[in-house]
């Protein structure tokens, strides 16, 4: 009972994270239109900002991590504004411009970092002991904003007159714009929220994982499996679906051996994809 | 009570092109505040794409648009729509994942409406009967609810120009007087000018006093519509003439 307990801890902390960066990755495509192929390099480069913040300038850890988010948040509104949004409506060209931003944060990092994993190490150590139980603290302490951030962010969507204005442009951009909202001015910003949301993620849980300039590749596939799982474009969908993942990946882990874990995940969006296509929260496909 | 003002609306010398492909030439015409204007003619006569160029979602080639005497030609559809020019689409402009509620909500919210509006609106909500399907997703409405929906969120705007784009089409006869009962709301509670284009006749009779007609990118003719639609030229543009008909 107690292993169960714990794993199920471990899920929940695993579907936090998953879901704090799988929000923004949704969160573009279901007002944008746009398969964001740049969201792993966002996780990445949160990382790197938060490590170079320690390392370099000497920041303590909460400020780095802040400052990953902005600084995430500011790369992603400055290339939604003057290159993303010229293309926005041509789903090959963003599609290419999203994997040619990637490539780009990767291999920048590559050659700023070199291929090797930096020593970037969580600040808190040690274990929580109650119960019986065994949680280390820095699962914890990363639990906790992942929980505070995906609650913010259910606020921001649903209960500010900016989340509404996202909200009606994902519905329908033409009626939206037609009602007076600008897009010009609300898709840069909605993309800001979703890379920053990637950076907060990278920068919170890359010491606690790894850091290197290819973690990103797992993380956007990640990505895509809970979009997929959860129904593209829902919010509520991808919260769902990422902490089924979380639970999933911890168990199968626990009980199935380290590498069925991705095997149990494949298998499980498989057989979402043929008894509901459209995902545990999808409705129709865009445009359709 | 917020009393409203509608907005006076000149169209001068407008024209639009698509490559080589002239949609339109000098198409002029004013709407006061108040009064309503029909626009007919025959399919591809440019109708929807001169509604496209007023509102700001297509930029004309040549010629002004303005309100109030400011300019508004070449803004996009979303200045437009601020400055008080709103637009129906032809199909139903409801935000489809949304309940009713929600849709009317969007459209108070975002054109910083309050209380006061929703008092204007209530009326068109009872009237179309639309408040036992508030909490209704939108697209699960009947057609003709949806078209209401998208004429209230219009509305709900607050206008001083309505661009209403086939208001009528697939609705049903009973459907169609809340159309006129639309219009007439429009025109006391807010004093907007109305620009209907219709392939509706009756519809038309009722509620222009004043019709243009287009054909091929011009204006074929204008005036009250018992003038304009006893013409020969009108009729022949709608119906064709008896040489096409034996061809």
């Amino acid at each position: 009972m107690q292993g169960i307990v714990a794993t199920s801890l471990i899920g929940i902390s695993l579907g936090a994270q998953y879901a704090l960066l799988a929000l923004g990755f949704t969160l573009i495509f279901g007002i944008l239109g746009v398969v964001n192929f740049a969201h792993g390099g966002f996780y990445v480069l949160g990382g790197y900002i938060a490590y170079s913040a320690i390392s370099f300038l000497g920041m303590p850890y909460a400020l780095a991590v802040i400052t990953a988010a902005l600084g995430t948040a500011a790369l992603g509104y400055l290339f939604e504004r003057f290159l993303l949004d010229r293309l926005i409506d041509d789903h090959l060209a963003t599609l290419m411009l999203t994997l040619g931003l990637y490539m780009m944060i990767s291999s920048g990092i590559l050659i700023t970092f070199g291929p090797q994993s930096p020593a970037f190490a969580f600040p808190l150590t040690g274990v929580l002991r109650a119960y019986g139980f065994y949680v280390p603290i820095e699962n914890l302490v990363v639990l906790a904003v992942c929980v505070a951030g995906i609650v913010s962010i259910y606020a921001l969507i649903y209960r500010t007159d900016f989340g509404r204005a996202l909200r009606a442009l994902a519905d329908d951009r033409a009626v939206a714009t037609a009602q007076g909202l600008r897009p010009k001015v609300l898709f840069p910003t909605a993309f800001a929220l979703a890379t920053g949301l990637a950076g907060l993620t990278g920068a919170l849980v890359t010491p606690i994982l790894s850091l290197a300039p290819h973690v990103g590749d797992p993380v956007l596939a990640t990505s895509f499996l809970i979009v997929i799982l959860g129904g593209l474009g829902s919010v509520g969908g991808a919260t769902v679906a990422a902490f089924l993942v979380g639970m999933v990946e911890a168990f199968s882990a626990v009980y199935l051996g380290g590498s069925k874990g991705a095997l149990a995940l494949f298998v499980l969006v498989l057989i979402m994809l043929v008894v509901k296509p459209s995902g545990l929260f999808g409705q129709r496909a865009r445009g359709a | 009570m917020t009393v409203y003002q509608g907005g006076l609306l000149e169209v001068t010398s407008v024209r639009k092109r698509f490559g080589g492909l002239h949609v339109f030439n000098d198409i002029s015409f004013t709407i006061p505040p108040g009064e309503v204007l029909g626009i007919i003619g025959p399919n591809g006569a440019g109708k929807t794409t001169l509604i496209n160029v007023i509102c700001g979602m297509l930029a004309p080639s040549a010629g002004s648009v303005r309100l109030d005497g400011r300019e508004m030609t070449g803004m996009p559809l979303h200045a437009v729509s601020r400055a008080g020019i709103i637009r129906s689409f032809q199909q139903t402009n409801t935000f489809r994942a949304a309940t009713v509620r929600e849709n009317i909500s969007r459209a108070v919210r975002f054109s910083g409406g309050g209380e006061d509006t929703w008092a204007t609106i209530a009326p068109l909500v009872d009237e179309f009967e639309l408040y036992p399907q508030l909490d209704e997703q939108s697209d699960k409405l009947p057609y003709g609810l949806q078209k209401m929906l998208g004429l209230i969120l219009a509305f709900a705007v607050r206008p001083k120009v309505l661009l209403l784009d086939e208001p009528a089409a697939g609705l049903e006869r009973r459907e169609r007087m809340r159309v006129d009962s639309f219009v007439r709301h429009a025109q006391t509670q807010l004093g907007c000018g109305v620009l209907i284009v219709e392939h509706d006749m009756d519809l038309v009779r009722r509620l222009c006093p004043k019709i243009l007609v287009l054909d091929s990118g011009r204006v074929l003719a204008e005036g009250t519509p018992d003038d304009v639609l006893s013409r020969k030229d009108v009729i022949d543009a709608y119906l064709g003439t008896a040489d096409e008909e034996a061809a």
